[in-house]
């Protein structure tokens, strides 16, 4: 637990300046502040927010010019006050530390720095000089005195440029500029800053679960910026000459044939890691059970949300960057780990998702009934039988799907469009419990999905070992559980029975352990998935990692990727030092996540509402009869417009630091 | 709702910026990036501050009024002293970064940024850094629009307009900090891009960041080079703007005191584009209905505006047989110019210098396409836009208000019809087409002179024309700005529409709002009624109102091109297009270090 000799964070002022060390007291919202890295004391930190100095003797003066030379580097130019401002304010602390020590340019720097803050256009502006603003006010002795002392600086300063949407992407996509080349005009460089985060950018620009969105600014004003859909629009944009930018010669530095990397899985996961480890000149070899790529974003995600050749094509990155992909092996069954050892990978990396299904522990349950079957194993066969390999497939009548998330709608409504008639959806807690999206829950209904919320499965009903119907429950809500939902309990007497030729629960997925031989020793959790060390991605293996679903359960595409570009990154360090190294970006990105409990609601001021794009979609009559995707792409000019509406809620943050 | 500007009560509109309330109740505050009239307020300035206090909140704020709604009971002063402190800074900050060479600027004297120095108050101006604007980029490429990014404030106005008014989307925002400024797509020179040259950026730009390449040195080199023979032209939108220049209202047609200025100016014939476009519609004319009797490729889009040319080589290419074969009006006179008045001055045309006067700065670059040079020598020599014209006369001591009108005294070429004068707007050629068309096919002139149907500003308007028993009704449209020409095409090329004959103008209103006419100040085409009004006017007065009745122009058939698509006019009069489609492919490579040294 760090110490604040002194410091402000949004006008609040801690001075210990005159109390012994020993008598201050630690401070639990500076919980991780001690170190940034081992050995590596943290000095100073500054935010968008304010400043806390942690150690005597930090040169303030330079921790501010520092500070503010990374803030003129990052302003977009477009705003007078933060384009002009800022660089005028460097250079004046620049003149201080080594120039004109006149003491008054400080009263010029700070009627510049209240300018800034107040009349910038952006979050990074009005931000930008809060630091130093408060420097000025409770602490300008300080800074006089380090003009006196005309010290050489020698301080080690890391900044970090973030904002809550970036802060909020597992994959740290940065959003805000990949928004503001949207504004530029400038698409291609747009869909770059995504692509050197992720492959995927068509696929995440239609499926992602939207984080970003979630902790969007703008909701404060009116709507959320569409950042998923200016995404899908850049990724659309030039989809059709997208292979045509990458080339080996990316590539600039080749590692040796030696050091080749094996990926198991084509899923999110694994196509993210193979696609780093290929940029970063590893010679990689992908395994992939199916025969098609994509794991599962191939068969989980319907053709009618996921058109397949977006994906192949985004998959397809990865041999135009030199990477091979074996398909239809499966780990466990056509090669095992110590095959791939004997072949002579110095790394592994598992992304094998996580397919199987649960049960749902009632009566009649049999997985050899006619009639039952898993979601994610419905979702496999529609996918890729029925519509890749146009192998018919009857459903029934009527159908009854269990579960509340992206899986149980997925179910749901491509049961609708393979012309089940009547198609239920059982799920035991309300409707604002459901994991899925809401769009998702809306586009059901509107398609004609019959919802039995509070409602769940007791028992089978089975005719000669096929499903004929399915007794149900009504639930009622209890007490707050642990997870601060209401439990549900069963209200008994009110059971009641569905007919149906089908019942599909879609409750969870679990990890298929066939993969691996016990001689193997890859350890697992207790709940069945592959345990790693969550800092280095490895298993108890040396050399094999793993990542995505198989790791952290059934989870989203943009967590996997994530996880595949982590991987890699690690398997680098791996295999270039042996270990894994420190990486300071992450780092940061935890002292940012510290600190906003400290950050006061601050005061609002009112926006011009400009509404968020309105996405046009397929006619609910005419798209549940088929798998033609349903959401429509937007318009230059739509895309313009929703653009405009990111408010660029950058902050500029910095770590004075020993080393 | 109610609100309080400078305790003045206000009503206002859900979502309504302080700024258009303001505007609305007369309280005056100053902006510079702001553009009312194409709904443009990107908040880059930030020079429109204002306090305010909101209901339940005993703070006050300064806040940029153009991004600010107003809210129930908000109380706004818009001349507090830390307001106007707060306003002088942010105008001395912008002049920072700008290029301050105001006394050469071609924006002198018409300079918004200027304008805001004193509207604020400034008396000083601190902050000199050369390094912060150097860095920027001048390009020159372009025969028409010279680019000079030091000047640039990123008002942003230039990009509304090339996006959402022409939807050309040519203009790109490159760089941040200091360095950022409005390039072109792909980082092309503007010379080697997808820009049209329509020079509506032109019009909005507040400095002089974005200008016409100015040519009036060349042209004083003609007119004081004795072995010289200077033939001016000058087009029917430029007799009803050029006024504006010399503080005459809006609308004011000078067409005599041009005649008059160039005499002073020493110019040796002064001609009409009005008789070319006569010439034009006789010939585009007959081109129309030979497709239309043959059942030759339909519709014909007309060609005499050099933008749309530009836009469909490069946007439509497949377009081009569609595209009447018939020269512009400018290039038209230069040929005559270059063969039948030489001929009949008994010249020799290597002497001879045609010089346009054009409310377009697109007619720069036709005037240099290698289609319109003949051994070496081009039809049309210089091209000047109203205002670099105004720009020669105040160079040459002439002040146009106080010239007496003077008429034409070219036996040859000097005469023209109504129909030609509306050449000016949106809609004339069709309806000068339209009363010829009428004539050669039925025998008889069009009753209905004026066809209101294709008059107004809507972006896209059309009609169906009678034309008698032979060829039945024909469909017509006119678009004009070349968003509503994309739309239109897009539309013709799905089959949603069918026409015989479409007019396009890239610019919106017609020439008389061209890229090269006068600009008004915070305001994208304020004079537009005005002008279209007076344009409207001429072809009223004219005591001919159909090209085929110009009598010159039935001189220069007999004596000269004997019939509309004759082989000789087929030589002179007509010309074929290119296909400048640019297909740009960038590798993740070239991207990524560019979005690298971003970072």
């Amino acid at each position: 637990m760090a110490k604040v000799i002194f410091g402000v964070w949004d006008g609040n002022v801690i001075d210990n300046r005159r109390r012994r060390i020993f008598d201050i007291e630690e401070h639990p919202g500076f919980r991780s502040f001690d170190e940034f890295n081992p050995g590596n004391p943290i000095k100073a930190f500054l935010g968008g927010h304010g400043f806390f100095i942690f150690e005597k003797g930090v040169n303030l003066l330079d921790a501010a010019l520092q500070y503010m030379a990374r803030v003129a580097r990052e302003s977009c130019g477009k705003c007078t006050p933060c384009r002009v401002g800022t660089q005028i304010i460097k250079s004046k602390l620049e003149g201080l530390t080594n120039g004109n020590r006149n003491p008054q340019l400080l009263d010029e720097i700070e009627a510049i720095a209240e300018h800034v803050r107040d009349t910038s256009l952006c979050g990074l502006g009005q931000t930008s000089t809060v630091a130093l603003l408060e420097m000025l006010e409770y602490f300008r002795e300080e800074l006089l005195k380090e003009i006196a002392a005309e010290r050489e600086p020698q301080q080690h300063c890391t900044t970090y440029v973030s904002s809550p949407c970036i802060e909020a992407c597992p994959s740290k996509v940065d959003v805000p500029r990949y928004i503001d080349y949207v504004k530029d005009g400038k698409f291609t460089h747009s869909l770059g800053v995504i692509l050197q985060k992720y492959p995927m950018a068509a696929t995440c620009g239609r499926v992602c679960v939207r984080f970003c969105e979630m902790a969007c600014r703008r909701t404060q004003v009116d709507e959320a910026v569409g950042i998923k859909v200016l995404k899908r629009f850049v990724a659309d944009h030039e989809r059709f000459v997208s292979n045509e930018w990458f080339s080996s010669s990316l590539i600039h530095e080749k590692k040796s044939d030696d050091l080749k990397v094996a990926v198991v899985g084509t899923g999110p996961a694994g196509i993210s890691a193979a696609y780093h480890l290929l940029l970063r000149g590893y010679r990689v070899d992908v395994y992939e059970a199916n025969t098609v790529p994509g794991g599962m974003a191939a068969t989980g995600i319907p053709n009618y949300r996921l058109p397949k050749d977006i994906l192949r094509q985004e998959v397809g990155i990865i041999e135009t960057l030199g990477g091979r992909i074996f398909y239809g092996k499966r780990l466990g069954r056509h090669f095992t780990l110590k095959n791939l050892a004997a072949e002579g990978y110095p790394a592994i990396f598992l992304g094998l998702g996580a397919h199987g299904g649960k049960t749902l522990e009632i009566d009649g349950e049999d997985l050899s009934l006619k009639g039952y079957e898993f979601g994610v194993n419905l979702l496999l066969h529609i996918n890729h039988d029925y519509i890749d390999n146009g192998i018919p497939m009857d459903l029934g009548e009527r159908m009854v799907v269990v579960g509340g998330g992206n899986v149980a709608m997925d179910c749901v409504r491509s049961a609708l469009r393979m012309g089940v008639k009547e198609v239920h959806l059982v799920y035991r807690r309300s409707r604002r419990e459901m994991p899925a999206d809401h769009e998702e829950i809306e586009a059901a209904e509107k398609e004609g999905v019959i919802f039995h919320l509070l409602t769940h499965p007791r028992r089978i009903i089975v005719e000669n070992g096929r499903v004929k119907g399915v007794e149900l429950i009504k639930m009622k809500l209890g007490e707050l559980d642990e997870s601060g939902r209401k439990s549900v309990v069963p209200d008994e007497g009110s059971e009641f029975t569905l007919e149906t030729d089908y019942l599909v629960p879609a409750i969870g997925q679990q990890v298929d352990l066939s993969f691996a031989t016990p001689d193997d020793g890859v350890a697992l959790t207790k709940k069945g998935l592959i345990a790693v060390d969550s800092n280095t991605l490895m298993t108890n293996r040396k050399g094999i990692f793993a990542g995505g679903d198989c790791v952290t359960g059934p989870a989203t595409l943009v967590q996997a990727m994530a996880q595949g570009h982590k991987a890699a990154r690690c398997i680098d360090d791996y295999l270039t030092y042996g270990r894994v190294q420190f990486f300071p970006e992450d780092r940061m990105s935890r002292l940012v996540a510290d600190t906003q409990p400290l950050i006061r609601k601050g005061v609002s001021i009112p926006i011009k509402n400009e509404y968020r794009v309105k996405i046009k979609e397929l006619d609910p009559e005419v798209r549940k009869k088929m798998f033609e995707e349903v959401e429509k792409p937007i318009s230059v000019e739509e895309a313009y417009h929703e653009a405009a509406r990111c408010m660029r809620c950058y902050r500029v943050y910095s770590v004075i630091t020993e080393q | 709702m109610i609100a309080y500007i400078n305790g003045k009560e206000v009503e206002f509109g859900t979502n309504e910026t302080i700024l258009s309330a303001a505007a609305r109740h007369g309280h005056f505050i100053p902006t510079l990036c702001e553009m009312a009239d194409i709904a443009h307020a990107p908040g880059t300035c930030r020079v429109c501050l204002v306090d305010i206090k909101r209901r339940n909140d005993p703070g006050h704020y300064v806040v940029t009024s153009c991004t600010t709604p107003l809210e129930e009971g908000m109380e706004v002063l818009t001349r507090t002293p830390a307001v106007r402190k707060k306003q002088r800074l942010q105008v001395e900050l912008l002049l920072a970064d700008h290029h301050q060479n105001c006394a050469v600027c071609i924006r002198h004297g018409n300079c918004e940024l200027q304008d805001i120095a004193q509207f604020v108050g400034l008396q000083q101006s601190r902050y000199h850094y050369p390094h912060f604007y150097r860095q920027r980029s001048r390009d020159d490429s372009s025969a028409a629009v010279a680019r000079d990014m030091r000047k640039c404030i990123r008002c942003l106005r230039c990009v509304t307009v090339c996006r959402e008014i022409q939807g050309t989307d040519v203009l790109v925002i490159t760089e941040k900090g200091l360095a950022t400024e409005i390039s072109v797509r792909d980082g092309l020179p503007l010379g080697d891009s997808d820009c049209v040259s329509c020079g509506q950026c032109i019009l909005v730009c507040p400095v002089g960041a974005l200008a016409e390449k100015d040519d009036t040195e060349t042209v004083i080199d003609s007119l004081y080079d004795p072995n010289v023979l200077t033939v001016f032209q000058f087009a029917p939108a430029v007799r009803i703007a050029l006024g504006e220049e010399f503080m005459l209202p809006p609308g004011t047609n000078v067409e005599g005191q041009i005649i008059t200025a160039l005499k002073r100016l020493g110019a040796d014939v002064v001609l009409d584009t009005n008789f070319t476009a006569d010439l034009v519609i006789m010939e585009e004319g007959t081109e129309l209905l030979k497709r239309i009797r043959d059942e030759d490729v339909l519709p014909m889009f007309t060609s005499c505006c050099p933008g749309w040319v530009n836009f469909a080589e490069k946007n439509f290419p497949e377009l081009r047989p569609h595209i009447s074969t018939t020269r512009s009006p400018q290039q038209c006179l230069g040929s005559m110019a270059k063969t039948y008045l030489a001929e009949k001055m008994r010249v020799d045309p290597k002497q001879m210098r045609v010089i346009s006067i054009m409310p377009c700065t697109a007619k720069k670059e036709e005037a240099l396409r290698p289609e319109f040079v003949r051994s070496g020598m081009a039809d049309v020599d210089v091209v000047l836009t109203t205002r670099e014209f105004a720009r020669l006369l105040k160079r040459e001591g002439i002040h146009l208000g106080e010239l007496e009108p003077s008429r034409y005294d070219d036996p040859w070429m000097g005469e023209y019809s109504g129909a030609a004068a509306i050449f000016g707007t949106t809609g004339g050629v069709m309806e000068a087409a339209i009363r010829t068309v009428h004539q050669v096919v039925t025998g008889k002139e069009l009753e209905r002179i004026e066809l209101s149907e294709i008059r107004g500003f809507d972006n896209i308007r059309e009609a169906r024309i009678d034309l008698g028993e032979e060829l039945g009704e024909v469909k017509v449209a006119v678009a004009h700005s070349l968003k509503a020409a994309r739309q239109l095409v897009e539309a013709i090329q799905a089959g949603e529409a069918v026409y015989h004959f479409v007019e396009v103008m890239a610019c919106p209103g017609g020439c008389m709002g061209g890229g090269g006419q006068p600009r008004s100040k915070k305001a994208y085409q304020a004079s537009w009624q005005a002008r279209q009004q007076a344009i409207y006017g001429i072809d009223r007065e004219r005591p001919i109102r159909q090209s085929h009745n110009n009598p010159l122009i039935g001189k220069i058939y007999a004596d000269f091109l004997r019939e509309p698509l004759s082989h000789r006019s087929h030589q002179l009069l007509h010309t074929h297009y290119r296909d400048r489609k640019r297909i740009v492919r960038h590798t993740m490579e070239e991207i990524w270090k560019e979005i690298g040294e971003r970072g």
